[in-house]
Parts: C-alpha cells; sequence; structure tokens
C-alpha cells in the first residue's frame, strides 16, 4: 500500500468517526427534546435518555472496533492476495545465497608432461579493511600467526588486492592457528579462514618468465570482463586468481575455467540450512608447453654459471643476461631463460608492496623483465650474415671480393678512421674470412659502398626482410621490437641536435653493418634470423602452446598448429657463402673456441657478437645452429656487460647443446685472443 | 467553549440523578429477557467459546514456533494459560459490583502496581526490558503493568458510572481526564508508552461512553495531538528537551518511511510484512514458515507472533484470527448494551477498546498499518504476564454476566 493510500484510508476513517460523532449527538438532542413529548414509562418520569445514550455510545465503540477489523482484513487481503507473489519472491531472495564455487585453474605442464604449474589447497587468515584500525585486534591476530604487529597492519592495508575485498594477512597457516580462530570468535571480528586453492611453482623459479605469475584482478580486468556478455565470457570477481604477465596471462581464458554456482537455503545468521540447485564448476584447460623442463634447467644454470664466470674475472658489472632455444623445423620454443630471475610463488596470495618494490627496482637488476623477448641490445657481429646478403644482393660485392685489413680503417679520411676489434689487422680477408674472423674492414668497405651507391639502405631493407624491427609474434606478452636506423628516424629522434649531427652519415652506415650504433634487437629476433639461416629462409613461428589438454579426461582438446611467420629469398649460393662462415666461426676463428665444440658429434655453425655501448662493459652475445648439416636447433644467448661474446654467452649455448644431445662441454680452454 | 456547555448541563443534571433507581429497576426487566438455561445462567457462552477458540488457535501456533525458536517454550505457554484461567475463575466468582464505590482503592492498588518494578529487591531488568518484577522465593517473572490495564479500566469505570451517562460539568470532567493521567504517567516512566497508549485509549473510551459531551473530547483529543506533535517535534529538534527515546523516534522514521533503517526497526518491519505477504491465502503450513522458521522475523513468538501465524496459516489463518476477535469483541458489547448497570457497561466499554486497540496495534504493526511497539496479541502472543491478565478480563466479563440482576 502506497502512503497516499494510506494516508487517504485513515483520513477517510476519521471522517466516518467524526460523521457518527455528530450523528450520535443529534440522536442525543433528539433524544432530549422528546423527553417532553414522550408517555412516562413507569414512575419517576420518562427520560430514558441515559440508557438511549448508552446505546449510541456503544453504536459507537461497535463502529470504531468494526473499522479496525475491517481495516485490518483489507490490507490482509491486499498482502496476502494480491501482492502475494512479490512478497513469495522476496522471502526466497531472504533465504537463498548463491555461492560462487570456484573453477580449479588449468596446469601448465612442459613438452614431456611434467608440472610447471599446479594448484595446492592453502588455508589463508583474511580481514576486512575495518580491521586495520583495531589495534587491540591486530595485535592479537600478530601474536596468533608470529608475525609483527606493523607487518600485519601493511597486509590489511595493502591495496593490491582490489579496494573492496577482504585482505589476505596470512596463506598457509597452520591448522593450529585456524583452530584457535575458529575457537576465539568473538575476539576475532572481521576475520575469517579460509580455504582457496593456491597456485603452486613446484620447481620455484624454474621457467618463471614464461609462466608468469597471477594475481586478483585490476580494477580494468575487473570492469572489462563485467562489460563482456559474450558465450562463455569470464566474470571476474575481486579475490580471484587472475594471469598477469606470462603464459599466465597469455592464456588466461584457458587456463581460468568457468565458475560454478550453488544456491543455497539459508538462516538469518547464514547458516546452510539446505541445498538448492547446482551448476557445476568447469575447470580450466591444462596447457601443455613446448618448453623441456631439462634444458630449460640446463639454460638457467648456464646462465647462472656464465655469469658467475665473467663476475670472477674482476667485472662486476655482468649481472644480466637471457637465453632461447628454438626448433627451428617447426617454432617450437624448447627454452628460454632470463637472468636475474624471479620466484612466481611470491605473488600466490598477493604479493606485499616490498616485495613488488624489490622485484621492480633497478638495484635488483629488473628480475621481472623476460630480457630473451624484451631486452633490445645492439646486435653487434652477429648481424655479419645479414650485411652479406645484402652485400650479394646489391652487388656491393660477391664471394671473390678481397679486403685488405690492416687494423684501422680510414676509408671516410684520416679523420674518421675506425679499428677493427683486431688492432694488428686480419691483413687479406675474403667475404667468407670476413664472417669467420668476424673481421670490420671488410664490412666498413661494404658499409661505405652502400652510403655511396644507388641504394643508400640497402642494409636496413635487408634486416627489415629478415624481421628486424618489427614483433616476432612468440605468444607471450610484452615483447619489444627492436629498433632499425635509417635517416627519417635519425632525424626525428635527436631533434635538439643540429643539422648536420641529425642526417645520415658514412659512419651511420659503417656501425650499422657491424650491428653497432643504434641498432637495436631482442635476443629472440636474432634467434629467429638464425633459425631463418639454418632452414635457408623459412622461419616458423616461434611459440610456446604445445597444446591444451582436459584437466579431468586427459584428453587433448587443442593442438598447435605450426605456422611460417616469414620466408626469406635470397640466392643458395649466398646460404652457401654464410654456412660456411658460420662453420668457420665455430671451427677456424680460435682453438679455444673450436675446443668446446670439437668434443660434440653435432656438427655446429654460429656466430660471436660483441655490442660496445660507451662506458660500458660490452655486452656479449652467440648464436648458433645445430646439426650444421641438417639443423634442429638454434640457442640464442646474450649477457649483458659480459665481455666478449666469445668468453660468456659462447659457454651458454654450448651447456644449452650439451643438455640437448647430452654431450656436456669437457672443453676448459679460454680463449686468449680475443675473437669475437 | 466550556463555559457554553457549562450552561445547560445542570438543567440536564437534575433529570439525571432522579432517574438513577429506575434504571435499575428497568434492568431487572431486560434480564428476564436473557437466555436462561442450565450452565448459561453463570457462563456468558458466546463470549466464552471465542475466548476458548481463540486460546487453542494461540497454543497451535506458539507450539508450531516452538519447533523453530528454543525461546517459546509450549509447556510455559500452556502454564500460563492455566494460571489465567485460574485468575479469571477467581475475577468470575467475584462479584465485581463491590468494586464500584472503592474508586480510591482501586488507584491505590494502580499507582502499586506501577510502582512494583521500581522496588529495589523485586524489580528486575534484563536484556532491555523494564516494568517487571520477579516475585521473591518463587522467581516468578511478571509485568504489573498488564495487571495494570485491567485495574485502571476498573477504576475509570467506577468514577465514569458515577456520572450515570451524563458528565454535566467540566469540573467533573477534568477530575476524569486528570485521574486517567495518572496510571498513564506512571507507565510512561518504565517506559512503556505501547501499554501506555493502551490505557489511555481504554480509559478515554470509557470517559467518552460515560457521557462526556462530544464537544469536551474533540477539544481534549484536539490538545493531545497537539501535545504529541510537539513532543515529537522537540524529540526532532536538537537543543530542544528530547521527551522520547531515540528508538520510539526510530519507530516513527521507520513508520513514516521503511527504507531509512536507523535502527533495524526497518528491518525487523519489512521481514514482518514479507512474513504476512508469502503466506498466500493458505499459508505454508506448519514447519515450513521460512521468514519465522529461519530467523528472519524477529520476536516472532511474541510481538510479531500475528506475522508467524499469517506466513503459517496464510489468508484463512488471518482471516479466521480477525473473525474470533470479531466474535469476541462484538458478543462483549452485545452484552454491554443488555446490562443495565453503567459501571457494568463500562467495565465492558473499557475491555472491549483494550482488545480492539491491541488488535490493531500488534496486527497493524505488522502489516505496516502502525508503528512498532512492544503490545503482545492477547491470548496469542507467547508471555504469561499478557495472558493472565487478558484471561483475568475475560474472567471480569463473566463475571458482569453472573451478577447481572436476574428476573425476579
Amino acid at each position: 500500500m502506497s502512503p497516499i493510500v494510506f494516508i487517504a484510508t485513515l483520513l477517510a476513517i476519521v471522517l466516518v468517526a467524526l460523521v457518527l460523532l455528530v450523528l450520535i449527538n443529534r440522536g442525543e438532542a433528539r433524544f432530549t427534546f422528546d423527553i417532553g413529548g414522550a408517555t412516562p414509562r413507569a414512575s419517576g418520569g420518562g427520560d430514558n435518555s441515559a440508557e438511549k445514550g448508552f446505546k449510541s455510545r456503544l453504536m459507537g465503540l461497535s463502529v470504531f472496533s468494526g473499522s479496525i477489523i475491517g481495516m485490518l482484513f483489507a490490507r490482509l487481503w491486499a498482502m496476502q492476495l494480491v501482492s502475494t507473489d512479490d512478497y513469495m519472491q522476496q522471502a526466497e531472495l531472504n533465504r537463498t545465497r548463491t555461492i560462487s564455487t570456484a573453477a580449479s585453474r588449468g596446469r601448465i605442464l612442459d613438452r614431456n608432461g611434467e608440472e610447471l604449474v599446479t594448484n595446492r589447497p592453502s588455508l589463508c587468515v583474511v580481514a576486512s579493511t575495518e580491521v586495520a584500525d583495531n589495534e587491540v585486534e591486530i595485535q592479537l591476530l600478530a601474536n596468533v600467526l608470529g608475525m609483527p604487529p606493523t607487518a600485519v597492519k601493511r597486509k590489511i592495508q595493502d591495496q593490491t588486492e582490489g579496494a573492496q575485498s577482504l585482505r589476505t594477512v596470512a596463506v598457509d597457516v597452520s591448522r593450529r592457528v585456524v583452530s584457535y580462530i575458529d575457537e576465539h570468535k568473538y575476539l576475532f571480528d572481521g576475520i575469517q579462514v579460509e580455504e582457496r586453492a593456491q597456485r603452486h611453482y613446484p620447481m620455484g623459479s624454474r621457467c618463471a618468465h614464461v609462466l608468469g605469475y597471477t594475481g586478483s584482478p585490476t580494477q580494468e580486468q575487473l570492469a572489462e570482463s563485467q562489460e563482456d556478455d559474450s558465450e562463455g565470457s569470464i566474470k571476474y570477481e575481486s579475490g580471484d586468481i587472475v594471469g598477469q604477465a606470462g603464459i599466465e596471462y597469455q592464456y588466461e581464458s584457458v587456463l581460468q575455467g568457468v565458475r560454478g554456482e550453488q544456491t543455497v537455503y539459508v538462516d538469518a545468521d547464514g547458516n546452510v540450512l539446505d541445498y538448492a540447485t547446482t551448476i557445476e564448476a568447469q575447470d580450466g584447460s591444462d596447457i601443455v608447453l613446448t618448453i623441456d623442463s631439462k634444458v630449460q634447467e640446463a639454460a638457467e644454470q648456464a646462465l647462472l654459471d656464465a655469469i658467475n664466470r665473467v663476475r670472477k674475472t674482476g667485472n662486476t658489472a655482468c649481472d644480466s643476461g637471457c637465453a632461447v632455444c628454438l626448433d627451428v623445423t617447426n617454432g617450437d620454443v624448447i627454452a628460454l631463460a632470463s637472468y636475474p630471475t624471479f620466484s612466481p610463488n611470491d605473488f600466490v596470495g598477493g604479493i606485499s608492496n616490498d616485495d613488488w618494490e624489490m622485484l621492480s627496482s633497478e638495484e635488483s637488476g629488473y628480475p621481472l623483465m623476460n630480457r630473451a623477448i624484451a631486452g633490445q641490445y645492439p646486435s653487434a657481429s652477429t648481424i655479419k650474415p645479414l650485411s652479406t646478403f645484402a652485400a650479394l644482393n646489391y652487388g656491393i660485392a660477391s664471394s671473390e671480393s678481397g679486403y685488405d685489413c690492416v687494423g684501422f680503417w680510414t676509408g671516410f679520411g684520416q679523420q674518421y678512421g675506425q679499428y677493427c676489434w683486431n688492432h694488428d689487422g686480419h691483413g687479406w680477408m675474403n667475404l667468407r674470412e670476413g664472417i669467420v674472423y668476424s673481421c670490420d674492414t671488410v664490412f666498413y668497405e661494404i658499409g661505405k659502398a652502400f652510403f655511396y651507391s644507388d641504394n643508400p639502405e640497402g642494409l636496413q631493407e635487408t634486416y627489415r626482410r629478415w624481421g628486424l624491427g618489427e614483433p616476432v609474434g612468440i605468444d607471450l606478452p610484452a615483447e619489444s621490437i627492436g629498433r632499425v636506423p635509417d635517416a627519417d628516424w635519425k632525424w626525428n629522434y635527436f631533434t635538439q641536435a643540429d643539422d648536420y649531427a641529425r642526417s645520415w652519415q658514412g659512419g651511420d652506415t659503417t656501425n650499422l653493418v657491424i650491428g653497432q650504433g643504434d641498432l637495436l634487437v631482442t635476443p629472440l629476433q636474432m634467434a629467429c634470423v638464425y633459425a631463418g639461416l639454418a632452414t635457408h629462409g623459412t622461419i616458423m613461428k616461434p611459440h610456446l602452446l604445445k597444446s591444451v589438454s582436459s584437466h579431468a579426461g586427459d584428453g587433448t582438446i587443442m593442438e598447435y598448429s605450426e605456422e611460417v611467420v616469414r620466408k626469406v629469398d635470397e640466392q643458395e649460393s649466398s646460404f652457401a657463402l654464410v654456412d660456411d662462415g658460420l662453420y668457420g666461426v665455430i671451427y677456424e676463428e680460435s682453438e679455444a673456441q673450436a675446443s668446446h665444440f670439437l668434443n660434440m658429434k653435432e656438427v655446429v655453425a654460429g656466430k660471436t657478437g660483441t655490442a660496445e655501448r660507451a662506458g660500458e662493459e660490452p655486452t656479449g652475445w652467440f648464436i648458433a645452429y645445430v646439426p650444421a648439416d641438417n639443423p634442429k636447433y638454434v640457442v640464442a644467448s646474450c649477457i649483458e656487460q659480459g665481455g666478449f661474446g666469445s668468453d660468456c654467452a659462447m659457454y651458454v649455448v654450448r651447456d644449452i647443446m650439451g643438455a640437448i644431445y647430452g654431450e656436456p662441454d669437457t672443453s676448459t680452454a679460454v680463449d686468449t685472443s680475443g675473437v669475437r | 467553549m466550556a463555559l457554553s456547555f457549562g450552561k445547560d448541563s445542570p438543567a440536564q443534571g437534575i433529570g439525571e440523578k432522579a432517574h438513577t433507581t429506575f434504571s435499575r429497576g428497568a434492568g431487572s426487566a431486560r434480564g428476564a429477557r436473557m437466555s436462561s438455561t442450565g450452565i448459561s445462567q453463570v457462563l456468558y457462552m458466546p463470549q466464552l467459546l471465542f475466548t476458548l477458540a481463540l486460546i487453542v488457535f494461540g497454543a497451535v501456533v506458539i507450539w508450531s514456533a516452538s519447533l523453530t525458536i528454543p525461546e517459546a517454550s509450549f509447556p510455559r505457554h500452556i502454564f500460563g494459560i492455566i494460571l489465567g484461567m485460574v485468575g479469571a475463575y477467581g475475577v468470575w466468582r467475584y462479584d465485581y459490583r463491590t468494586l464500584s464505590n472503592v474508586s480510591t482503592a482501586l488507584l491505590i492498588a494502580d499507582v502499586v502496581l506501577m510502582l512494583l518494578p521500581k522496588v529495589p529487591g523485586i524489580s528486575w531488568s534484563a536484556m532491555g526490558m523494564t516494568g517487571w518484577i520477579r516475585i521473591p522465593i518463587i522467581g516468578l517473572r511478571f509485568q504489573p503493568s498488564e495487571l495494570a490495564k485491567l485495574v485502571t479500566i476498573l477504576l475509570m469505570a467506577s468514577l465514569g458510572a458515577e456520572y450515570n451517562g451524563r458528565i454535566e460539568t467540566l469540573r467533573d470532567y477534568l477530575k476524569l481526564c486528570g485521574i486517567l493521567t495518572i496510571p498513564f504517567l506512571l507507565i510512561l516512566t518504565q517506559p512503556d508508552l505501547g501499554t501506555g497508549l493502551i490505557v489511555l485509549v481504554a480509559g478515554a473510551s470509557i470517559i467518552i461512553c460515560a457521557g462526556a459531551p462530544r464537544s469536551w473530547v474533540l477539544v481534549t483529543i484536539g490538545i493531545v495531538v497537539l501535545g504529541a506533535t510537539l513532543v515529537v517535534v522537540t524529540s526532532l529538534t536538537p537543543g530542544l528537551p528530547h521527551l522520547l527515546k531515540q528508538y520510539q523516534l526510530n519507530r516513527l522514521i521507520v513508520f513514516v518511511d521503511p527504507s531509512v533503517d536507523p535502527s533495524g526497526d526497518g528491518y525487523n518491519l519489512q521481514q514482518a510484512k514479507i512474513a504476512v505477504g508469502s503466506g498466500g491465502f493458505f499459508g505454508k503450513g506448519v514447519g515450513n514458515a521460512t521468514q519465522s522458521g529461519s530467523g528472519f522475523l524477529p520476536e516472532a513468538h511474541t510481538d510479531f507472533v500475528f506475522a508467524l501465524m499469517a506466513e503459517e496459516f496464510g489468508f484463512v489463518g488471518s482471516t479466521l484470527l480477525l473473525a474470533l476477535f470479531g466474535g469476541l469483541i462484538f458478543s462483549t458489547i452485545s452484552l454491554a448494551q443488555r446490562v443495565e448497570s453503567p459501571f457494568a457497561k463500562l467495565i465492558l466499554v473499557g475491555i472491549v477498546t483494550m482488545w480492539s486497540f491491541q488488535l490493531l496495534q500488534n496486527v497493524g504493526m505488522c502489516i505496516g498499518l502502525m508503528p512498532i511497539t512492544g503490545i503482545p496479541l492477547p491470548f496469542v502472543s507467547f508471555g504469561s504476564s499478557s495472558m493472565v491478565s487478558q484471561l483475568m478480563s475475560v474472567g471480569m466479563v463473566q463475571s458482569v454476566w453472573r451478577h447481572r440482576p436476574k428476573a425476579a
């Protein structure tokens, strides 16, 4: 009944009552009038006005009581016969609660089925935000959990889990703590114990950069999932576990699953009385990666060893690096490692602000960064095979071309002279030897010829044809694209400099042709280039997803179908020349280097590189494919400020190959000739 | 205004006084026409049967409530009924007419009853309940204001009867009104506004039926309404004296706008309405009521017992309950029309008004027609104090029947 109807009813009742009062009054008046005319009924006169007065007043009382009953009846009629459905619905809403049941998140496995990520049950203590203001409760909770009160308070105030949700104070608490809190509920107002499935990374930091990590959904993810009404879309709730990086993020929709709903009957205190309907949760599917856990382990260990080896020589600037191993025949990523690394377990149950700041700080070397796909470095001499293709294609050089290296090249005049890395000079070099010994003079000449030719940007065109300067398209987020510098870029990039400095110079071309200066590549891009060299032009799309399989049925739902990402046309003779050169790098450039590969059955072809940056130790590169006669794998490594490529990155590549073929490196020879 | 009414009252007054003896005489003639066979000579059967039906219905409701509400002890309810019947028997045997001339004693009894909860040693209060006494040794808790309702009715009836149907002087009228304010104000100090309102309405009804001129009554009502409005307004205005307690204000606010809920009263009201409405035509049946059975409906066995009944027995049950109350009330009014003694008439008027007003208050608050007060539903709500005093009221009605002047 609306207020207006109610007021109207009240007014009507008051009106009726007033009218009745008036009537009664009139009745009395008439009766009083009648006294004179009435025949005396008995002795003592005929005045029975009192009796009559009572009668009409009792009539009034009847009307009073009757209208109360009538009003109640009318109202009950309206509520119990007319609006029943509405009230029924409200009663139903009162007593039913829909509890969403979590879908278990899919696991992530390596190519042999080894578990890289799984789930484990965990008891968590969560607190509502108001608890942060209750010092007594915080102190009590801190005592029970064995944590400092300030840490408890910080956890509750931490907003990374979202502004509204219950904040996780502690995960993996013991049964003792849980039973204590349950028994003393009145002391722990606003604090609950929840059993949650937590993400578990059984091998700690293994494969961390590929796997990524999880966290609560961000405000954007929450909003986006609410707006998305498409079939089977996931509706996130604050407190859900959502992939935030790596494969966890990339294949979030596959891993997440669909939440189920359980409708229960509850009492006023929220206790469950009975179960109504159930919509089963659909668990997320498992992801099988192309990663081989054993090779991955070797790659991570090799990186650590190589960096420690460099640091032992006194170069403490060397603190980071990466390695990637691809199957050139199908694009499978066999291993992908980056150092420094982190443990995705740190993110389980919500990472603290302190931990987050530590992981994203410069001092710790940005461990969250996946250097293999996001690190950008000058390619250094590893670019020389592409420069060779450019020279051959544009008629700058032929396989017979010869150059005399005296150690200091003055092709642009004495004042613009540039050193070959070998200041003593390589002597007479042909194109193949230029690759084998990484002679800079040979390529300076090629660069100079390009600078003065009709195709001054022929080098850039060739590099781009091989995929530099654009993303490879691996199934991981946050891939960098690198940079192939040209005249336009330079003019627009250095806007503050004078026109001469902004314009493209001969020195820019001679830097570019040996992969120094402004050229930037990612290790993954270079791995793909060498995959193309190995297959003579067919670059398969590198990918981490091997298949998707159902968690329950052990059946494969979907198999990754390999895909050619790039087809590069070069003349077969050019490939032959480069193949030969890369073979020479391994077995001819230096004896010490050769000794590390001569202890393998498989023939290897590859290239060193040493990228220079002013004021820093050089960054070492090594990229190789194996077997050279019928290539299967390409392995690339890059060690930041690790010195010459043959002194650091080479060991990483060799160790990874050793893990693949079961042929560990037995050579202890150290190169002293300074080959690059 | 008072003066103009004063003018004609003396003239009428003479006639009234002369009439007194006649009225008694006429009464005996009427008494002869009443049905007079066997047991109905001493028991007024229609009213008794409606009462028994209500008690049985109420017992069924409390029994069903006891299935889910631990506090609703069915044996204690039955004990209350037995206690009430013993009380009613006592009152029935007692000749009510001896009370007509002891108004001073009644007033004293009334005051003593109201003050009992203030006496140290027997006063008892717990869980926010005040106005209770705990009888020493037996340990029985009792709410004297429940009994005081009945005593006040007797007091007002004995005073009102003196005027024999017509109050001529303003002085007499004001005296009656003044005496009524004594129990009213005493109940307010307990504090128990709900019971106070019942006393006030029942007493006012007696004064009106005792023959108060219409205009005086209207003026009095006007003053009371104005005073009440003033109390509410000052209580709502910061800085002015707050005569109403905050919870009382909250109940008024919730009544006007149920969506605001300063104290949980809005929630209670909403839950009660849902319980009543969702009962539908036949109700959900005993044990299937989710609102009262799962704890959503607060005080489901006491103040909101009607909502529980309406949820379990639906519109059919509600109609039955209203019909039984209707029968109870109208059979009593019918008796009031037939007895001659103004004292008896006024007692019945007071009792009928009490039942009607409690019905309106209790059922009305469950369905959103009245603000929330802690008034029990007579004969149904769990609680012995109410049951005893209501059954004693029935005993009083029966006493009026038993001691009616019989045909010679």
